[in-house]
C-alpha cells in the first residue's frame, strides 16, 4: 500500500550492501577456516590459542582457534553492519561505513587467525610458537586497504532534487536580489592534542611491547593519518549547497542545494547522538554527520529522508544562508 | 565568515570583498592568525573570477591586514589585531574637512601621503608596507 502518512524510504543499493557487509567478510572467514583446518595435520597438539607479551600462553584445540573469531565474531559483526546498511542506509555515507567496517573486520580477524595457525606450522611444541607482529601488521594493512576499497566501491546516492518549497519558518538571511554569498567556517576536533598524544603513546607502547618495527610503523601510519585528516574541517555554504571537507580535501561531505529541504542551527552532542566523534552515522536513524565537538552545529534535512549534521561555529549564519539560497534556487526553476 | 558581493552594484567586486574582510577584522570577527579561504576556492564559491579575489587579497596585504604566503594562503596578521578605531575616527575627520574645503580626493590623498612620509623621516617607527 502506498498510503503511509510518514513515507519510510527504503535504502537503495541493497545488493551492494549485502555483497560488501555479508558476502565478502563471510567468504574471507570461510576460506580462512578451511585453510586452518587443512593445516590440522601440520599443527601441534594442543595448539596455542592465546598470546601474551612473552609469547604463547594459552592452549587448546584447532576448533577453539577458529570458532570464536571466524564462526562468531565475523558473522555477528557482518550481520549488524548488513542491518545498518539495509534498513538505515538511505545516505551513501551510512552504506559506505557499514561496508568498510564489515570488510575491515572480516579481513583483519581472518588475517590474525590465519597468522596464529601459520606461526605454529610443523611445530611439535606450541609454546615455541613465534610472535604474531608481522602477521598482525600485514592483516592491518590488508584490512585497511580492502575496507577502504569497499567504501569507495559502494554506490553513491542518485540525485534527488526537492520538489516543494522551504518551510516559511526556516531561518533566513536577508540577501539582495542580485547578491551572491559564501559562508566559510572551520571546525577542529576537540582534544586534538589528547588524540595525538594517545596515538603517539599507542605507537610507542606497541613498539616497546612487541619490539617489531614493522608493526610499529604500520600502527603509526594507521593512527596518524586519521589524526591529520579528521581533525580540521572547513564548512562552506554557497550556490552549490553545503560542503564539509577535511584539511586534506578528503573525506568530504556535500549536500547539493537542490536537495536541501531545510536547515537549522542547534546544539549537537556527538557522543549521545552519534556514539562518538568524527565522520559518523547514527545507528538510531542512519543520519550522518561530521561531528567534531560538542556545541553549535547545522542540521540539514535532506531529500530521501536523509539528514546531515555538522558541528561548526556561527552555525546560525550558515543555516540561514543555506535556507535562503535553497529557497531562491527553487524560485528560479 | 560571510562573504557577499553584488555584481549589480557600482562598487567594484574586489572592493566589496576587501571592505568586508576589513570590517570583519575591525569588528574582531577575524582574529590574527585566522586563515582566509584560498583565493581559488573563494572565487569558485562566490562564482567570480579568481583575479577578483586575488585583487582584494592584494589590497588587504598592502594595507598590512593579511599576509599572503605561497602554499599557506591568506592569514590575518598580528598587526590587524590592533585597535583601528582612533585612526578611523581621525580619517573621517580628514574626509569631512577635505569636503568642506572642496578639496579634490587626489589632492587630499597627496597631502596625506606627504604628511606620512614627513613623519617617517622624523620618527623612525615601524613602516609596514610600501605602496607605490
Amino acid at each position: 500500500m502506498t498510503t503511509e502518512t510518514t513515507p519510510r524510504q527504503r535504502a537503495p543499493h541493497r545488493l551492494a550492501t549485502a555483497v560488501w557487509t555479508l558476502a565478502v567478510p563471510l567468504v574471507s572467514a570461510g576460506v580462512t577456516a578451511a585453510q586452518v583446518l587443512a593445516w590440522r595435520d601440520r599443527l601441534p597438539e594442543p595448539v596455542a590459542v592465546h598470546w601474551g607479551p612473552d609469547g604463547a600462553d594459552g592452549f587448546g584445540t584447532v576448533a577453539e582457534l577458529v570458532v570464536l573469531p571466524l564462526g562468531v565474531i565475523v558473522p555477528a559483526f557482518a550481520l549488524g553492519m548488513w542491518a545498518l546498511g539495509t534498513f538505515l542506509g538511505r545516505a551513501a555515507l551510512t552504506r559506505r561505513i557499514a561496508a568498510a567496517t564489515s570488510v575491515w573486520n572480516g579481513v583483519f580477524v581472518s588475517g590474525v587467525t590465519l597468522t596464529t595457525a601459520w606461526v605454529q606450522l610443523d611445530l611439535t611444541d606450541a609454546s615455541r610458537a613465534g610472535g604474531l607482529g608481522a602477521g598482525i601488521a600485514a592483516s592491518l594493512v590488508a584490512a585497511s586497504a580492502i575496507g577502504f576499497a569497499a567504501g569507495q566501491l559502494t554506490p553513491g546516492d542518485r540525485p534527488q532534487p526537492a520538489s516543494g518549497p522551504l518551510p516559511a519558518d526556516a531561518a533566513r538571511l536577508p540577501l539582495g536580489e542580485n547578491e551572491q554569498a559564501s559562508w566559510v567556517s572551520t571546525v577542529s576536533q576537540s582534544g586534538t592534542w589528547l588524540l595525538a598524544l594517545v596515538a603517539a603513546a599507542s605507537v610507542v607502547l606497541v613498539g616497546w611491547a612487541t619490539d617489531q618495527w614493522i608493526l610499529t610503523a604500520v600502527f603509526a601510519v594507521i593512527l596518524g593519518l586519521p589524526v591529520l585528516a579528521f581533525t580540521l574541517w572547513t564548512v562552506t555554504v554557497d550556490h552549490r549547497g553545503l560542503t564539509a571537507a577535511s584539511r586534506l580535501g578528503w573525506p568530504r561531505q556535500h549536500v547539493p542545494l537542490d536537495e536541501v529541504e531545510s536547515a537549522a542551527a542547534r546544539e549537537v552532542q556527538p557522543l549521545k547522538e552519534f556514539g562518538g566523534w568524527g565522520l559518523r552515522t547514527s545507528i538510531a536513524d542512519g543520519g550522518t554527520g561530521v561531528v567534531l565537538r560538542r556545541g553549535p552545529g547545522i542540521e540539514v534535512r535532506r531529500t530521501g529522508a536523509r539528514r546531515f549534521v555538522v558541528t561548526v561555529d556561527d552555525a546560525e549564519t550558515g543555516a540561514a544562508l543555506l535556507n535562503t539560497l535553497a529557497g531562491r534556487s527553487r524560485l528560479d526553476r | 565568515m560571510l562573504f557577499r558581493i553584488d555584481p549589480s552594484a557600482a562598487r567594484p567586486l574586489f572592493e566589496q570583498l576587501a571592505a568586508q574582510v576589513r570590517a570583519a577584522i575591525s569588528r574582531g570577527e577575524l582574529a590574527p592568525g585566522t586563515r582566509l579561504p584560498a583565493a581559488r576556492e573563494l572565487a569558485t564559491s562566490l562564482d567570480v573570477n579568481v583575479h577578483t579575489v586575488l585583487h582584494a587579497y592584494q589590497e588587504l596585504r598592502d594595507e598590512g591586514l593579511i599576509e599572503l604566503r605561497r602554499g599557506r594562503g591568506a592569514v590575518v596578521t598580528a598587526q590587524a589585531g590592533q585597535d583601528y578605531r582612533p585612526l578611523h575616527a581621525a580619517l573621517s575627520a580628514v574626509v569631512v574637512e577635505a569636503r568642506r574645503l572642496g578639496l579634490h580626493p587626489d589632492a587630499a590623498t597627496a597631502l596625506l601621503r606627504d604628511a606620512l612620509s614627513a613623519a617617517r623621516t622624523t620618527t623612525p617607527g615601524p613602516t609596514p608596507q610600501e605602496t607605490s
